[in-house]
């Protein structure tokens, strides 16, 4: 279990984008009351427009909520915090830094790299790139910079990691390696995650927890709790029963 | 491991091996192997620019003068230097292929050609000037006139390429360190942006000459005139360029360094300044170039040392293998601080190796 124990709690938030071309406003996500804690590895699904990623940027600090507020044991959040990694879509990792000092970014930013490089040394063994250190990012596959960027957000040891549809680009055999991969080490340090995408499959392959949301406007139209133990089956009942479910609460079931 | 690797013995690599192969084993193991006769062909190649200083050395000696020609061994020597320092070369890297590294001797390979041709160049230079005479003597003189002069007057050529060299570095540093900080902070924030744009959009299009005749009236003195004329072109070229590059940088750049705890100081000298470098030392080049053309003009029509004022003295005076003398050092010393650029650039942008061609 991890060191920390955080609650995070959405109350009545909501969030609205003003249009570029005209004086209309987008409403992304309509009162949203969401409470989640220490050891959950949630997963947010939903059609594009939905707001998932909205919620997932609210959390990180990365934009403000336009009424409600999001607090962490109680505190409001008000600005980015290595304390709530976040792991993009697209690999944003800095194209001239090193493998090793994209891991130490961090570190570096915050001055605590003095002293904690053996963090960084364990960080390059745990996804296996020890001989990739000094390589850039413009020379590693899809897959190799998705780690790279996991093992980045993750060396400050966040109390939540936010990972934002985060092997949508992989192809289907990496991004399978890599959801086991961040399972084990989300299972380690038992932080809350906090993961978007828009594959049910993967959803309840790795959440404890799926919360299903719609578009126009943005809001949660289900919370359904997986109480199977992992690694999970993909082809069990039980498991496409949970994929049916969460279908079903997007219209999309035509099946049972 | 540091066996070496030829490609006979493709076949019984194994699999650790593979592993711990080099970029330059790898190429050769993935390269064509040459046949024989290609082979011949290259070594040929290697060694005619040793044919072609011989061709210029005896087109020197053997064709009969078109005029006068004193002190006719300084050309000699200068082409015995040029093909000694091929030798050298040659020999190095010979060397270096028999101790397994292939990279220095298939970069003479590449480079021989253009060396002959240089050789080539010289001895048809020396034909139409000294030998026929097609390009009037003494306007323009051949190479062993200028070599010698060059020589005679060379403390005083030493004195102007440094007088350049000054001028050219105080205005261009000073222009650049100015660009760079206009560029970024206009790229960063809006604020200054409102400002400092309409300032860059008026006095962008005006070519840098322009500025010389009311540099001339104004100016208290013609140094500070022509340092000032170099570092408005050398602000201007880096000012756009570094300006671009900042505020093209993505914005999830930005998020991710955020949430990773950068503060906003951070975000530019840590994410925004590195992101735009690509931009930034394009600017620099550019700037030198434009430092380069100012310079020269400026020293032609109003600063009273450097190297195009001794050029231009030297045109009143009818001297003009002194003339071609000081053109000859101008072309090496632009063409060494263009080539020092190009190394800082490779150097500071080697994150790009392998991503963009």
């Amino acid at each position: 279990m991890a060191e920390k124990q955080v609650s995070l709690v959405l109350e009545n938030v909501s969030k609205s984008f003003a249009k570029v071309e005209n004086d209309e406003v987008t409403h992304a996500l309509n009162a949203i009351d969401l409470s989640l804690r220490s050891g959950e590895f949630v997963s947010l699904v939903g059609p594009s427009g939905c707001g998932k990623s909205t919620i997932l940027r609210l959390v990180a600090g990365l934009i403000m909520p336009t009424t409600g507020k999001i607090t962490v044991d109680g505190k409001e959040i008000t600005e980015p915090s290595p304390e709530r990694g976040m792991m993009f879509q697209k690999s944003t990792l800095f194209p001239w830094l090193t493998v090793e000092k994209n891991i130490a970014f961090s570190l570096k930013m915050q001055g605590k790299l003095k002293g904690n490089e053996e963090k960084v040394e364990h960080m390059l063994k745990v996804i296996g790139l020890e001989s990739f250190r000094n390589d850039y990012p413009g020379q590693l596959s899809g897959g190799m910079a998705q780690r790279v960027a996991l093992m980045r957000s993750l060396i400050n040891e966040p109390d939540i990691l936010l990972l934002d549809e985060p092997l949508g680009a992989l192809d289907a055999f990496t991004r399978m390696n890599m959801q086991d991969e961040i399972l084990k080490i989300w299972q380690e340090k038992g932080q809350l995650a906090l993961m978007v995408t828009h594959d049910v499959d993967e959803a309840v392959y790795m959440g404890t927890r799926v919360i299903v949301m719609d578009s126009n406007p943005g809001r949660v139209v289900g919370d359904i709790k997986i109480a199977e133990g992992y690694p999970r089956d993909r082809s069990s009942n039980t498991f496409v029963e949970y994929r049916n479910e969460i279908l079903n609460r997007l219209h999309f079931g035509g099946r049972n | 491991m540091s066996a070496k690797i030829s490609p006979n013995t493709k076949n019984s690599i194994d699999k650790d091996q593979l592993g711990h192969l080099t970029r330059q084993q790898l190429k050769e193991l993935e390269e064509k192997k040459k046949t024989g006769w290609q082979k011949a062909l290259d070594w040929m190649i290697m060694v005619l620019p040793f044919a072609c200083g011989i061709v210029a050395m005896l087109e020197y000696w053997m064709v009969p003068n078109g005029g006068s020609n004193d002190n006719p061994y300084t050309y000699v020597g200068f082409l015995v230097v040029l093909i000694g320092a091929y030798l050298i070369y040659f020999i190095y890297s010979v060397v270096k292929k028999a101790g397994g590294d292939k990279a220095v001797l298939d970069m003479l390979r590449y480079r021989a050609p253009l060396l002959s041709a240089l050789f080539l160049l010289l001895a048809g230079y020396d034909y139409l000037t000294l030998k026929t005479g097609i390009l009037t003597q003494p306007f323009v003189p051949c190479m062993n006139a200028i070599i010698n002069i060059a020589w005679i007057d060379r403390a005083y050529l030493i004195t102007c390429t440094l007088h350049t060299l000054r001028l050219l570095f105080l205005g261009y540093f000073i222009g650049v360190f100015l660009g760079l900080v206009t560029g970024i902070t206009c790229g960063y924030s809006e604020r200054v942006r409102y400002w400092v744009n309409p300032v860059i959009k008026f006095l962008g299009p005006i070519p840098t000459s322009t500025w010389i005749p009311i540099v001339m009236v104004v100016a208290t003195s013609l140094f500070k005139g022509a340092v000032f004329i170099i570092a408005l072109g050398s602000w201007f070229a880096v000012t756009v360029a570094s300006m671009t590059g900042i505020s093209n940088v993505d914005k999830d750049f930005f998020d991710a360094a955020r949430t990773l705890g950068a503060s906003s100081r951070q975000l530019v000298f840590r994410v925004a300044i590195p992101h735009a470098m690509p931009s930034i030392l394009q600017g620099c080049t550019q700037a030198m170039s434009s430092a380069c053309v100012a310079i020269m003009i400026a020293e032609m029509m109003g600063v009273k040392a450097g190297l195009g004022w001794y050029m231009n003295w030297a045109k009143s005076w009818t001297a003009y293998d002194k003339m071609f003398a000081a053109l000859f050092v101008i072309c090496f010393i632009f063409t060494m601080v263009t080539k020092a650029l190009d190394l800082i650039k490779r150097r500071v942008l080697r994150w790009q190796n392998g991503v963009v061609k």
